[in-house]
């Protein structure tokens, strides 16, 4: 049943879907192949030198935290924004609803930068400085600014694919489960979000993997962290070991500038390998809370 | 004291309108409301739930009114037309989960459902998930869901349309049976005539632009509609239209070829006589004297579980009657004459 939904989703305009769908695997088998090349060729960027002198890099692990904290920290700070906003999108009218609507999708297709531009004049802003002054904390050029920057383009990616599963949901089980009832509030956490289960993990792998892979917008909010005086962290990044780091694709950017292309490399590979773990254990998961649903 | 009663009541959705509607449910009773597609009851059960706001009129369970009360606190269970089973949960959990609601005793909540599931004959469907489940299946579960919290009233949607259409009269005299023996007040939508037959303690019809037109018995909305629609959808396939005018006891009426028809009832004025097709009856031979007699050519003969259909055409237009299967056989093209007794014409004003 997964499949035939899954298959649904293709145009059948490649006359049948099972052509279309070999067409799909016979790309990422290609790619495979070009990045297995890579190695075997032995191209002086692609090495395993890379990886060892990546490794001896003393702000190496702290990115790779970095980089898993700040994506995680995103994923969860989106959930708890975006899953609320996306229900409110798919189920109420408001005034200003379309406006959201253009905002959110808007984000998906602009270039991160400039989405980072414009959070960092906006956190200049007087206010919204002065704001942060009073709440004793800094954004712009701080590693909580990667979190913001990485939220803004996560939540569009979450907001998006969890309203389209919460569409997904005919409002009647709620009409049901309240006649029954159960409150409004009791019918969203015990019907609504377990029914939705799939869809909002895929919206969180979407986050996620948006979160990770943020460039453009992280480096323009806060530039980079690796050459700062020790002092200018926070106790709590040196407690959590993520100080003097940067992300993982600001830091592969960095290697490049400086000419380390064999680490660059490397951090690429990474990155490539982290995210494909990660969307592994979520599609697991997912296949595991489809099979508690249907009892098969 | 009325377990619903709904008065006036008047909604506005986009280019869809209600309005004027008056309906009441007594306690215990089987109300079936009966529309064709489009005349808006589920609108109309959408309304008595709370999901879309009231224009005019005001809605009451047993006495107190719920117009400003949200779903939960209205007293009124939902079964939707295709159930909305809860598709994570099991056939238990899924009637649970109205005890659970209502924070019972676990012990309690234990005893109540699995006496609802061995009432409803489901005990042995306990674990299974929805999406394994027939129709049939899906069809108890659900009433069990909705029965197991009692409520005043429990109103189901279309609750036969998603079932096998063979089984449906099984499932409906099911619905009739449980609803007696749980001495609940039910209120039913559909829009088949039979369907609602086999269930109905009364009826309500609706028309294609949302007005009830008639509410009361099977008897009084077959014997006595309120106008053709009614009758039309009570299958009186014979609506003729004409003048009437007294003749105690009685009435005649004048028909348009110029031919009168006797009725039992006492009316004056522009009308229309119904003719059930299984009210008219062939006569062996012509007889003059005889009031309402028709003659006319057989144009179709087709055959019913019951008997034959068979189309004639006559000076008043086309005129359908069912014959039993035992009755001798009739050819297209043979005259016949056909007689209809004056108790069995319907009177309905124009």
């Amino acid at each position: 049943m997964c499949g035939r939904e899954a298959a649904g989703f293709f145009p059948t305009i490649f006359g049948r879907r099972t052509w279309f769908a070999s067409g799909v695997c016979a790309f990422a088998v290609l790619l495979l192949m070009a990045f297995a090349w890579l190695f075997i060729s032995g191209s002086r960027l692609t090495s395993w030198e890379g990886f060892a002198s990546l490794s001896r890099q003393p702000w190496f692990w702290r990115s790779v935290k970095l980089t898993l904290y700040t994506a995680l920290a995103t994923t969860a700070l989106a959930a708890v924004l975006g899953v609320p906003a996306a229900y409110a999108l798919s189920r109420f009218d408001f005034p200003g609803k379309k406006a959201a609507e253009v905002v959110f999708l808007s984000l998906l297709v602009l270039p991160a930068s400039s989405v980072g531009l414009m959070l960092m004049v906006a956190l200049q802003y007087p206010p919204v400085r002065l704001l942060q002054d009073s709440l004793h904390i800094r954004i712009v050029h701080s590693l909580p600014g990667v979190v913001v920057a990485q939220l803004v383009l996560a939540l569009a990616f979450g907001v998006v694919a969890w309203r389209v599963a919460f569409d997904q949901i005919h409002p009647v089980y709620e009409h049901v489960g309240r006649t029954l009832g159960a409150s409004s509030g009791r019918v969203f956490f015990n019907l609504t979000l377990p029914m939705a289960g799939k869809g909002i993990l895929t919206g969180a792998i979407l986050a996620f993997s948006r979160a990770m892979a943020e460039f453009g917008a992280v480096l323009i909010l806060c530039s980079t962290f690796r050459f700062r005086d020790p002092g200018r962290f926070s106790a709590v990044s040196k407690f959590l070991g993520i100080d003097r780091a940067d992300i993982l694709a600001v830091a592969m950017w960095m290697e490049m500038e400086e000419g380390q292309m064999e680490r660059g490399m490397a951090l690429a590979f990474i990155m490539l390998g982290l995210t494909a773990v990660f969307v592994y254990v979520l599609i697991k998961m997912k296949k595991r809370a489809f099979h508690e649903y249907t009892g098969s | 004291m009325n377990t619903l009663e709904v008065e006036n009541l008047g909604v506005r959705l986009g280019r869809f309108s209600l309005s004027g509607i008056h309906l009441s449910v007594r306690a215990g009773e089987y109300l079936v409301l009966l529309g064709p597609t489009g005349a808006g009851k589920t609108v109309l059960l959408e309304c008595l739930l709370g999901l879309h706001g009231l224009e005019t009129g005001s809605v009451r369970v047993r006495g107190r009114d719920v117009g400003r009360l949200p779903l939960e606190e209205r007293g009124m269970a939902y079964v939707p037309q295709d159930y909305a089973l809860f598709p994570h949960l099991t056939v238990a959990q899924n009637i649970t989960y109205g005890l659970q609601v209502r924070k019972l005793p676990k012990e309690e909540i234990r005893r109540q459902t699995a006496a609802m599931m061995e009432r409803l004959d489901i005990g042995h469907l306990a674990g299974r998930f929805p999406a394994r489940l027939s129709g049939g299946e899906k069809q108890r579960t659900a009433l069990g869901r909705a029965l197991v919290t009692c409520p005043e009233i429990i109103l189901l949607d279309e609750p036969l349309s998603a079932l096998d259409e063979n089984r449906c009269y099984e499932y409906a005299r099911w619905l009739k049976q449980t609803q007696q023996d749980a001495g609940s007040t039910f209120l039913h939508v559909c829009h088949s005539f039979e369907e609602a037959a086999c269930v109905a303690d009364r009826v309500a019809v609706m028309n294609d632009h949302g007005v009830m037109v008639q509410i009361g018995t099977l008897d009084e909305i077959i014997d006595q509609p309120a106008n053709r629609f009614v009758a039309r959808f009570t299958l009186c396939r014979n609506i003729l239209p004409g003048q009437a005018e007294k003749n105690t006891p009685g009435a005649r009426i004048l028909l348009d070829n110029g031919m009168w028809l006797h009725a039992g009832r006492e009316i004056a004025g522009p009308v229309y006589a119904g003719i059930r097709p299984e009210n008219i009856l062939l006569l062996e031979k012509r007889t003059e004297a005889a009031e309402n007699c028709f003659r006319g050519r057989i144009i179709q003969v087709s055959r019913r579980p019951a008997g034959r259909e068979i189309r004639v055409a006559t000076g008043c237009g086309e005129m359908v009657l069912h014959t039993p299967a035992s009755a001798a056989r009739h050819e297209i093209g043979q005259e016949v004459d056909m007689h209809v007794p004056r108790d069995k014409v319907i009177v309905m004003k124009a």
